[in-house]
């Protein structure tokens, strides 16, 4: 990881980052992908703090979030970027296995932008994941401070 | 005559004496003419208080008596001429004085005797109240006691009139006497709850009331106590409090299983499906990356794999719903079924273009109070059904609707001609993953009819089904009418 990206992923599953990477790379989306693996690391890459210090204060285009995870669960980490001025335009898109009502009405009203349940289909998945970093990483014309596309 | 009845006539007798002696010795002292008004006073005396009999006895005495001793010529029977007129006064006053002191003396009698009765009608009014009521005076002696009283306590007004009141029943208060007596004095009343103890030893527990009766000059004079045997009312009381808290204790339990269970689904949803889509998205991967590699048998296995996960993801999926429809709260609304249905039906009908299917529906559905949401997924659970089994049939026919009886229930029936099922497993439809088919003959997970029927059961109706082999099935739920409806 070069500490610069244009997608957070945040996930803690070497397996999904695994998949979704691959997911992303039919796209030649996934050299611009940052991986952190819990919700703490996503909110020092976000703050350009701990082990990001040197990294260029700059917001990725969009966050992709896992719910599960250690430490600071998602919905922490979505509540955190949506309470702070510098962070609250980054588009967050949930991707998670849950189908839980909760989860999604707790989402939604955090002010997620989508909310993504992993299908077990993968080649589903795959579209999901493709059409998501499309939209939000390509088509979507991302609000000021975020990354240009670097290609 | 008994010598107590002659008493008062000898009373009479001896007042006048005595009032003539007066009258005489006053005369040697130079008082003259008292023995009128001593006379007068002595008749009136003797009527007052030995009634009309000795009264008489008393006027006439006294008339010989003047005659014989004051009127002139004096101590003989005959009267001067001079003295006739003061005479005559004489025995017209003495009558007078003794009509009117008898009359006084028989008012005042009736009077009092009127009084006796008013109290002893009081007293008996007071003895057809249940509530026991009795009057004790300041030092707590009991002075009237009624029959409620004698019901409660054992003891008779006999018994206890006389008495201390609190050693009788020995009262255990709640708190100091001395208070008591003091809001008593202060208010007039005091309210509580005392126990008591019964003539046969045992304990009541009453409702007690205290008022304070005071004289003209406003002293403390009694106390007036009214009870209400509330022993019952008390265990009953203790028997609520205890099944109260047993409740509250099972509902706690209640809500600790609730939890868990929820902890349960939240974590299958999450936890038990990732490792499932690893599964799928790698044999899904390898079927893409190595088919051309792999042989015959083995691209079946990775589809086996493929097919088992994802067969997986399904019944994971419907078993998490299914515990949803027992773990979210019911929205009730007034629910047209008709309306659903119609939702339910265009669902389906690109599903099941290009089929020959006549749907019949009616007779039209009726308004239920329910879940919207979950009755809509009971049709379409149930509309499904119809259309799946009916696959095989060149012409399927499904039929909805609604017998909308005189019962208290609205019956909503869905009849196909599909492949039916056997009486005989009727009992194995609605349980969870219950299958009776093939899984290549019809897919599924077994849990469709499960959630209908749980859905059903939580609007406090009943599923069923008729069906036979080959020729069709029936399946009928009912929910409770609207009240009013009925």
């Amino acid at each position: 990881m070069n500490g610069l990206g244009r997608i957070l992923l945040v996930e803690d599953d070497p397996k999904d980052i695994d998949l979704t990477l691959g997911a992303l790379a039919e796209y030649n989306l996934a050299n611009e992908v940052v991986v952190v693996r819990d919700g703490a690391e996503a909110l020092d890459y976000l703050h350009a703090a701990g082990n990001y210090r040197s990294r260029a204060k700059e917001n990725p285009a969009v966050v992709l979030l896992d719910l599960k995870l250690p430490k600071v669960d998602g919905l922490e980490v979505l509540q955190q970027i949506r309470s702070e001025e510098e962070l609250k335009l980054i588009p967050v898109v949930v991707l998670t296995s849950s189908h839980e009502e909760r989860d999604m009405v707790a989402s939604y009203k955090l002010g997620v932008n989508a909310y993504v349940v992993k299908p077990v289909d993968f080649h589903e998945f795959v579209n999901a994941v493709k059409e998501l970093g499309v939209f939000w990483a390509v088509i979507n014309q991302p609000p000021p401070g975020s990354l240009a596309r670097s290609r | 005559m008994s010598v107590r009845a002659l008493r008062p006539y000898g009373l009479g007798l001896l007042s006048v004496g005595a009032a003539v002696g007066v009258a005489l010795a006053s005369e040697l002292i130079g008082l003259d003419k008292l023995e009128v008004p001593l006379l007068l006073f002595a008749i009136a005396a003797t009527v007052w208080y030995g009634g009309p009999g000795p009264g008489t006895v008393a006027v006439v005495a006294g008339i010989l008596c003047v005659d014989y001793f004051f009127a002139r010529p004096r101590y003989t029977f005959v009267i001067d001429r001079a003295d006739v007129g003061y005479f005559a006064v004489f025995v017209l006053f003495a009558v007078l004085v003794g009509s009117f002191a008898a009359r006084r003396r028989r008012i005042e009698h009736e009077l009092r005797r009127a009084h006796e009765e008013l109290e002893a009608r009081h007293a008996k009014l007071l003895d057809v109240t249940h509530d026991a009521i009795f009057v004790r005076d300041m030092n707590d002696v009991i002075t009237y006691w009624n029959r409620g009283a004698q019901a409660l306590t054992g003891w008779t007004a006999a018994q206890a009139v006389g008495k201390n009141a609190q050693e009788l029943l020995q009262t255990v208060f709640p708190c100091p006497v001395e208070q008591i007596r003091a809001e008593l004095l202060r208010t007039g009343r005091w309210e509580g709850e005392l126990t008591k103890t019964r003539a046969d030893g045992t304990q009541v527990i009453v409702a007690s009331r205290w008022s304070l009766q005071r004289d003209a000059e406003g002293r403390p004079l009694a106390i007036l106590d009214t009870y209400n045997d509330i022993t019952e009312r008390k265990r009953g009381e203790n028997e609520i409090r205890k099944l109260n808290a047993q409740l509250e204790r099972r509902s706690l339990e209640l809500e600790a299983s609730n939890k868990e269970l929820e902890a349960f689904a939240y974590s299958a949803s999450h936890d038990l499906r990732a490792p499932l889509r690893h599964v799928a998205a790698y044999a899904e991967l390898l079927q893409k990356a190595a088919s051309s590699v792999l042989d015959e048998r083995s691209r079946c296995y990775v589809t086996n794999l493929l097919d088992s996960a994802k067969k997986m993801g399904a019944l994971i999926d419907d078993l998490l719903a299914f515990s949803r429809i027992g773990r979210i709260e019911t929205r009730m609304t007034l629910v047209s079924l008709g309306e659903v249905l119609r939702e339910v039906l265009r669902d389906f009908e690109w599903e099941t273009d290009g089929r020959d299917i006549a749907w019949k529906v009616g007779p039209p559905l009726a308004s239920v109070y329910g879940d919207r949401s979950m009755l809509k997924l009971a049709l379409y659970n149930l509309v499904s059904n119809a259309v799946k089994f009916t696959r095989t049939r060149p012409h399927a026919e499904i039929e909805i609707g609604c017998r909308n009886g005189a019962s208290e229930d609205v019956v909503v029936f869905v009849r196909d001609n599909g492949v039916g099922f056997d009486m005989k497993y009727a009992n194995k439809l609605f349980g969870v993953f219950q299958r009776l088919h093939l899984p290549e003959d019809f897919e599924g997970t077994g849990i469709g009819l499960a959630t209908v029927q749980r859905i059903i059961a939580r609007h406090g109706g009943r599923i069923w089904a008729e069906g036979v082999v080959d020729e069709g099935a029936t399946f009928y739920f009912s929910v409770p009418k609207p009240r009013g409806q009925t």
